[in-house]
């Protein structure tokens, strides 16, 4: 069930990955130009500049997450599947990971060429950082991509949801990824990465629990 | 201490108390906006939409 | 109802007055936000309807509570600091939560189906309730981790009983305010709903 459901997602998200990459690549551009050419001005923005480019195109592709079972008509086909709807949560989450793993790595390789950054060494680390930080993200997004699936204005109420409850996520991922940049052993930021780890924690297990009470009726 | 920080403080205080009373005041009133269509709806006979009279507060 | 608003003497500057309505706001805020978790969490499991708008009052006076925390703490941030507004830990913790239960009750607005709008709202409020403690140590690291102590803190260095006891004043008055708003809040959702039957 939660194959057939990944599978789907994988079919559709060939167009979503599309647009994602796209309009992450044109972020790229944007910091560029509105932050100017001063390399060592930019330098100590670069975390930040990239988790805001992981968060905004992330925006988007989540958003999207439930658009396609809305449009098509689909929506009762979900509230009638037998069984734990959980399940369906979990395949939408684990779609949405791949989706923003595969966008993230692809914005981290041109954030590193552009800025001319050392990343071989620090990838390992790196990429625990980013992983633990997407998780955390892309939970909370499936579940609230969910909720306002149906709702009037929801391109607009979903950052909105989303970002606050992300607020202490992005303040974690960014100083890791700082620390991480400047080659310091993952150690320093243990906190950091216990943190995340708990968010991650609570909030796919808040989502896992909750998600049959949002596809309700 | 400076005279000057006594305007801050009266300001916190008038804020707080201006946002409470307001928030009081907008609970009353819908209280009794609504009590009020009720009893009306009750009363009435078969009136489709109840008059309420919006009497300041 | 107790208002309570009875400033003492305070020995570090008048300005330090502020501090009884600023804390007893975000203590408040703090009570609604966790009885939202409760009634949310309530609402879930019985489907009572009682809780529902026990969640949406509490969630409401909550937010009018955090905005006057934030209020008062830039009043109070002006001449201590001289600046309306700093990124200390505190007053971001509160933004935050600010944010987060406008949310909630955007999101209120925004659904027009009662039951699905009252579902949704309590899933919103179980997510934001356990975000507290990670907004919370996310900021208190980042705000003190590194960080120059030349970041003055403003509260009281010592606390003479005095103000202890004018706190605590403050503190039951605040609670009272609280569930009486909450209690009156919660009947007009009441009759609201019996309006639209």
């Amino acid at each position: 069930m939660v194959v057939w459901k990944d599978l789907l997602v994988e079919r559709r998200s060939k167009e979503t990955l599309n647009a994602v990459f796209f309009f992450g690549l044109l972020l790229l551009f944007l910091f560029q130009f509105a932050l100017g050419p001063d390399r060592e001005r930019l330098a100590g923005t670069l975390p930040g500049l990239l988790w805001l480019g992981f968060i905004l195109s992330g925006l988007l592709g989540l958003g999207r997450t439930f658009v396609a079972e809305r449009e098509n008509d689909c929506w009762e086909g979900l509230l009638l599947t037998p069984g734990d709807k959980s399940a369906i949560y979990v395949g939408k989450l684990a779609g949405n990971l791949l989706l923003m793993l595969v966008v993230e790595t692809i914005l981290l390789v041109l954030f590193g060429f552009f800025f001319n950054l050392e990343l071989a060494a620090v990838l390992p680390a790196l990429a625990v950082v980013i992983a633990l930080g997407t998780v955390a993200f892309a939970a909370v997004g499936t579940l609230f991509a969910a909720m306002t699936a149906h709702v009037r204005a929801r391109e607009l109420l979903f950052p909105v949801l989303l970002l606050p409850v992300e607020a202490p996520v992005l303040l974690a991922t960014v100083k890791a990824t700082e620390a991480v940049l400047l080659g310091e052993p993952l150690g320093s930021v243990a906190h950091w990465l216990k943190l995340l780890a708990a968010a991650d924690v609570v909030y796919v297990a808040v989502g896992v629990l909750t998600f049959d009470f949002v596809l309700e009726g | 201490m400076t005279a000057d920080n006594w305007s801050f403080v009266f300001a916190a205080y008038g804020l707080a108390l201006v946002v409470i009373v307001t928030y009081w005041r907008f609970l009353v009133r819908r209280e009794r906006e609504l009590s009020e269509g009720d009893t009306l709806r009750r009363h009435g006979s078969g009136m489709p939409e109840p008059q309420t009279e919006h009497r300041s507060p | 109802m107790a208002f309570g608003l009875a400033p003492r003497e305070a020995t570090q500057g008048n300005v330090q007055r502020i501090m009884y309505l600023h804390v007893p706001s975000v203590w408040v805020a703090y009570l609604a936000f966790a009885v939202v978790l409760v009634a949310s969490i309530a609402y879930l499991a019985r489907r009572s309807e009682g809780a529902d708008r026990l969640a949406h009052a509490s969630a409401e006076v909550g937010v009018l509570f955090t905005g006057l925390t934030i209020a008062t703490g830039s009043i109070w941030g002006k001449p201590t600091w001289g600046t309306w507004w700093t990124w200390d830990a505190r007053l971001t913790t509160v933004s935050i939560l600010f944010v987060m239960y406008l949310g909630y009750l955007l999101l209120r607005g925004m659904i027009d189906d009662r039951e699905r709008g009252a579902r949704f709202a309590a899933v919103l409020g179980i997510v934001a309730a356990f975000n507290i403690p990670l907004v919370h140590f996310s900021v208190y690291w980042w705000r003190t981790l590194h960080q120059p102590p030349s970041l003055m803190k403003p509260g009281p260095s010592t606390m003479p009983g005095v103000i202890v006891a004018a706190l605590l004043v403050n503190f039951a008055a605040f609670t009272l305010l609280y569930v009486y708003f909450v209690t009156r809040r919660a009947r007009v959702l009441r009759l609201e709903a019996e309006a639209e039957a």
